[in-house]
């Protein structure tokens, strides 16, 4: 118990550093500064002007505002990161609410309830209470995450090449289960992601795979760079083709009332402990995350509800109950990323991405090589939280009015952000145009019905996969039975067979369906 | 799964056997892609008795590719499925040309100049651009990208074309 005490002090401590500024034109005074609660303020309140763009959901977010990490030291460029991770969410759950325009499937379901109350004229207590749930869900999924941590992390000891392997199997399957749509199209894309990471050289004997003797590809694909074309690219282009203003309605009622009613509050508490517990829960499932812990909450929900038919026209648990699970996973899907070092999600590999520019290597060895920066990180999710509760509700009328701003001026302006985000990762102007074919990439696949996330968690898992994969047959001398005999290998494999056999009988796929469907009527 | 939302279907040029023609290209595309890269990987290593070599894996994801992206295909033959959704030409070409034309800009004639021009060809991309909004909209991105990039962020990032400077 006292560890978990000492290391989230630790964490704090690191939140709370003061650096000591002495300008020339104080004369030599000096006044402390909170680097990293500013640098978590910033992020939070840019990641929000960013998310609450329409379309644009926390991936592609997290992507386009990657470079602007690049110049700060590793643990602050990390706090940022946290901050811009829950500005996005936030900002995404604000645009469901008020356009009715989710980013991203996390935020579909917040929308169903949080638009129709909006309409009511109670955009301003379905925000509150939005913002609010996930507060308290991120404080509790904060502890959970130091509960777990270091005992997980000596779990992690136990994990040889073989289990590791399964245990990404098992993610991938995962991801493939709760994704939308064809389990066969996901699997393709995931397949499709793996093979992308082939590019570049090999770990073991540095042949150059597939690289076409382009210097820029020696290295392999870039993953900011793959991420922004298939996210931020790929949803501009997409966009124009809707004629971006057409379906666009936004609430024209002015925003008041912010604060939620007594009854409000005590209509939510309990839809908010809900789904803080389920989403914790599967936040912590590699490949789960948050989409579909606000998908089951929202089910949940509707299903011990007294009047289930109001679930739809506005109430305020279908805000409360999808927003804090949400946000729960979204915080708890760090712990297989600390504890193993395996992104359990698109945006975890994209954090994976940036820890490794700054030249970390996440797994169990971080936690005790670098603890500053682990309990560090963990403790800013939980500041970042706070920012969101303090500063961006009240601010809630510059957003709307962000929303306001016409898509011919806004996506031009993000096309050139990108350009010059991915640009400065490398200073290459391959990357750039690589970007851009990834965006043509990702328009074909969203044309087509494939989802692109999936190909990004292949991409990030691929070199992992395929080192552990290696490994593990050399150990066993080229015996492929390796991943059945050993026991935790095993268990993982059998849910992972389990899982897929599920998700393909018809009488569960109906079932999962519908729960997509009906978010999406 | 039907068409997606806001974008009507395009008549198929396919034979009517194939019934789902949005999942019959999309397979077919991805085994030509599993095709290119079984190609392009030709060239290396295979196993090593039992250990791996450097052309194994991405021979083994390339063959796992290329199954998958023929099953895609084959439900899009025997299953009523969506029609190929409609492309626009407009949005997808002068984006592509707004990131090359900044490709290629960056190096030689700096950041100010790249990101302006990469501003007023992307704005192309819709008809519902207005000249002038788009010009200053342009200029204070411009601005605000010169100051961010290389002073607030300190990014080595050239502001100015090359044969200013010399």
């Amino acid at each position: 118990m006292g560890d978990i005490f000492s290391n989230l002090g630790l964490g704090f401590g690191v939140v709370f550093q003061f650096v000591q500024w002495t300008p020339a034109f104080l004369g030599g005074a000096s006044i402390p500064i909170p680097v990293n609660i500013l640098l978590c303020l910033i992020g939070a309140l840019v990641g929000t002007l960013v998310g609450v763009l329409p379309g644009i959901g926390t991936i592609a977010t997290v992507a386009m505002l990657l470079p602007i990490t690049f110049g700060l030291p590793p643990v602050g460029a990390l706090i940022m990161l946290a901050g811009i991770y829950y500005g996005a969410q936030y900002g995404g759950s604000t645009t469901s609410i008020l356009v009715n325009i989710p980013g991203e499937a996390g935020s579909v379901v917040t929308a169903l309830d949080g638009f129709q109350m909006a309409k009511k004229g109670r955009a301003g207590p379905a925000l509150a209470i939005a913002a609010i749930g996930s507060f308290f869900a991120g404080c509790v999924a904060t502890v959970l995450i130091a509960l777990l941590g270091a005992p997980l992390t000596k779990l992690a000891l136990a994990f040889g090449p073989a289990e590791y392997f399964s245990l990404m199997v098992l993610g991938l399957i995962f991801a493939v289960v709760l994704a939308k749509g064809s389990v066969l199209k996901a699997i393709a894309m995931i397949v499709f992601g793996l093979l992308l990471s082939m590019v570049g050289s090999d770990i073991e004997t540095g042949a150059s795979r597939m690289a076409f003797n382009i210097p820029e590809l020696a290295d392999g694909l870039g993953f900011a760079t793959v991420a922004m074309g298939l996210f931020g690219f790929a949803e501009i282009i997409r966009n124009l083709d809707a004629g971006g203003e057409t379906d666009r309605k936004l609430v024209q009622e002015k925003v008041t009332g912010l604060m939620p009613t007594r009854k409000d509050l005590k209509d939510s508490a309990p839809a908010i402990l809900r789904g803080t517990v389920l989403g914790s829960l599967l936040g912590i499932l590699p490949g789960g995350g948050a989409v579909i812990a606000s998908f089951a909450a929202y089910t949940l929900e509707k299903k011990i509800s007294k009047n289930p038919s109001q679930f739809g026209h506005g109430v305020i648990q279908g805000v409360a109950a999808p927003e804090s699970a949400n946000n729960a996973a979204a915080q708890t899907s760090f712990i297989p990323l600390l504890t193993l070092g395996i992104p359990p999600n698109a945006v975890m590999a994209l954090m994976v991405g940036a820890m490794t520019i700054h030249g970390i290597v996440p797994g169990p060895q971080v936690m005790q090589k670098q603890p500053e920066l682990v309990w560090g990180m963990i403790a800013s999710m939980w500041v970042g939280n706070l920012m969101l509760l303090i500063i961006n509700l009240p601010l809630v009328g510059i957003w709307v009015r962000l929303l306001r701003v016409p898509y011919r001026l806004m996506f031009p302006a993000i096309v050139v952000f990108c350009s010059i985000g991915i640009y400065s990762v490398n200073n290459a102007p391959t990357d750039v145009m690589l970007a851009g074919a990834f965006g043509l990439v990702g328009y074909w696949l969203i044309k087509h019905d494939f989802e692109p996330a999936p190909l990004l968690l292949g991409m990030v898992l691929g070199p992992l996969m395929e080192e552990n994969l290696r490994r593990a047959l050399l150990i066993s001398r080229g015996d492929w039975s390796v991943f059945l005999t050993r026991p935790l290998s095993a268990v993982l494999m059998a849910i992972a067979a389990g899982l897929l056999v599920l998700a393909v009988l018809p009488s569960l796929r109906k079932k999962r369906d519908e729960v997509f469907v009906e978010s999406e009527n | 799964m039907n068409a997606t939302p806001g974008q009507e279907p395009v008549k198929s040029f396919l034979p009517k056997w194939v019934r789902g023609p949005q999942d019959f290209i999309g397979g077919v595309a991805l085994m030509a892609i599993a095709l290119f890269a079984l190609w392009a990987s030709s060239d290396l290593q295979g196993m090593r008795g039992f250990s791996f070599g450097a052309g194994t894996a991405p021979r083994m994801f390339g063959f796992l590719l290329l199954g998958l992206g023929a099953a895609v295909a084959l439900v899009g033959v025997f299953t009523e499925g969506a029609h190929l959704a409609k492309y626009h030409w407009r949005g997808p070409l002068f984006v592509s040309l707004a990131i090359l034309s900044f490709a290629f800009t960056i190096r030689p004639m700096g950041m100010i100049f790249a990101a302006m021009a990469s501003f007023v060809i992307a704005a192309c991309g819709t008809p519902e651009t207005r000249w002038v909004e788009t010009l200053i909209v342009g200029a204070c991105l411009t601005a605000f990208c010169a100051l961010l990039f290389p002073y607030a962020l300190g990014l080595p990032l050239q502001l100015l074309p090359t044969f200013l400077i010399r």
